[in-house]
């Protein structure tokens, strides 16, 4: 069964000669009208993922790898084309998810995982479990100002483990904490995958993508430009850049 | 395996159990949001006690006492001036507390909107939550006072006064969708609404009596929504009189506009929110 279906997307950003965010801006930016170039991000994009399948996802920074994991989430709209997704789905995007810095980590756990789909009684049941995973039990009452970016991102990755249902998005995964949680995160990610959850991987590291991913994609210029295993697709990457690489040099 | 893994369920939930829960699980989990944004904006607001709720109603109990100790001489001539001062700064302290939060309500939300999907009205509407707690409390004191001035309303009176603020609460909620995603576009647009909250507070008749000014204004004035629903409530209240169904039209009409301009905004340019935070 496919799960998720991504048929034709595409999504470009207006990017303004002079950025005007205020009222002031634009009153005073009124005889001056701005040029607008248009960035196409991703071009009539394709794919299809079935139910307990890892598909990864590779590319330079900012081909448009993150545009796309937004718009499988929601968090973006496309221009055009359609996005199926069947099933829940828990994202973890840009390392981590984000919080309030006023309030303690419990509070902020309660808000963020009621986003991610969790009930109260559920997160009020997980809470210990959760604080247990980010390692974070002693500063459970601590505000999130108070936290270090590494901690912040450990309780994200926490929440977002406990919250998957079913279709679980990351984007780098693996790329917070120390030696410690990386491995416990590993750990948590391979019982998510043999339990036959289906899972979207972004990464540059190609080890990653070829170890852990059922298939993969390489875009570059908006489009998928290589479809294959997570091997063949890692390889693909590897060649992409040090084939830039020589011809720069 | 480590011992702290964070979830003891582990495999995909079957498809058709999936089908089955997922609206419910959705309206739980959805009711769950609601209630957690409310509590802990109650929270950071009132840092969590009784005591930082209390301190935030003194502003407007100061603001109560500073103004009937000058204008009550001012306006001695007017018999209901406390009771109408009363009524009209507490409304108007809700309609300033409430269209200010509400603007800026996506902007301070926008860790939610930018990392996963989320209901955004949700984000908005709540963030109007306290508001309308301190507004309840409002109606207690008022109620309060005009028993203390042995003027307690007829219960018609106190259920208009109620339909009033419902108004009020829906006139705030249709400005806070609008103006929320237009405030990810115009970083200043809360500099510019505090200008015109300030003007407001002078237009709308909270400290001088309506009658001070020419009948020929007070059409102008009555285009203020905090003005229909301050004398509204001061006719029901203190004057006993009931406002002719077109005031009430009108006011319907205000409410219709109000919350149908901001939701066609919202319906609009909400979908996009992310791509400006």
């Amino acid at each position: 069964m496919t799960v998720i279906e991504v048929t034709g997307v595409s999504k470009a950003f207006r990017i303004p000669s002079v950025r005007r965010d205020t009222v002031r801006e634009h009153m005073l930016g009124l005889l001056e009208p701005r040029r607008f170039e248009r960035l196409q991000v991703l071009d009539r994009i394709s794919l299809s993922v079935k139910r307990g399948e890892t598909l990864g996802i590779m590319g330079r920074n900012g081909c448009g790898k993150s545009t796309l994991l937004k718009i499988l989430c929601g968090v973006y709209t496309p221009d055009s084309g359609d996005v199926t997704v069947r099933g829940p789905l828990t994202p973890i995007l840009e390392l981590g998810v984000g919080w309030n810095p006023e309030l303690d980590a419990i509070d902020n756990v309660c808000l963020v995982g009621a986003v991610m789909g969790l009930t109260l009684p559920e997160l009020r049941r997980r809470m210990d479990e959760i604080l247990a995973f980010a390692e974070l039990e002693r500063f459970a009452n601590l505000k999130l100002k108070h936290y270090s970016s590494g901690m912040a991102s450990r309780l994200g990755y926490a929440v977002a483990f406990a919250a998957v249902r079913d279709v679980l998005v990351l984007d780098e995964i693996f790329a917070v904490g120390d030696a410690g949680f990386k491995a416990k995160c590993e750990e948590r990610f391979r019982q998510l995958h043999a339990a036959g959850h289906t899972i979207v991987l972004v990464s540059h590291v190609p080890h990653i993508i070829g170890h852990f991913c059922d298939h993969a994609i390489l875009i570059d210029g908006a489009h998928i430009t290589v479809q294959g295993t997570g091997t063949e697709v890692a390889a693909a990457y590897v060649g992409m850049l040090t084939g830039t690489a020589l011809a720069e040099s | 395996m480590t011992n702290a893994s964070a979830g003891t369920e582990i495999g995909p939930v079957p498809a058709d159990r999936l089908r089955a829960d997922a609206d419910a699980a959705a309206g739980r989990a959805r009711a769950g949001l609601v209630w957690t944004l409310i509590r802990t904006d109650f929270k950071v607001r009132y840092y969590g006690t009784v005591g930082g709720f209390v301190w935030a109603l003194l502003k407007p109990l100061t603001m109560f006492v500073l103004l009937m100790g000058v204008f009550s001489f001012l306006f001695a001539s007017e018999p209901n001036y406390k009771l109408n001062l009363i009524i009209g700064l507490f409304l108007w302290d809700f309609f300033a507390e409430s269209t200010k939060v509400g603007l800026t309500s996506l902007h301070a939300k926008g860790f939610l909107l930018s990392k996963a999907k989320c209901p955004s009205w949700i984000l908005v509407v709540t963030s109007i939550s306290n508001a309308v707690i301190t507004l309840a409390v409002f109606i207690m004191i008022i109620l309060l006072f005009l028993a203390g001035a042995g003027r307690m309303p007829s219960v018609a009176g106190m259920l208009m006064f109620v339909v009033y603020c419902v108004s009020f609460i829906l006139i705030v909620m249709g400005f806070a969708l609008g103006s929320s995603v237009l405030f990810l576009r115009y970083r200043d647009l809360n500099q510019v609404w505090d200008v015109v909250s300030q003007a407001g507070f002078f237009l709308a008749p909270i400290i001088y009596p309506l009658g001070i000014l020419p009948e020929r204004f007070h059409f102008y004035l009555y285009l203020w929504p905090p003005t229909a629903v301050i004398e509204f409530s001061r006719d029901v209240l203190v004057r006993g009189v009931i406002p002719t169904a077109t005031a009430h039209a009108c006011l319907a009409g205000v409410v219709a506009i109000s919350l149908g301009v901001g939701w066609a905004l919202f319906r609009r340019l909400a979908p996009r929110a992310a791509e400006f935070l």
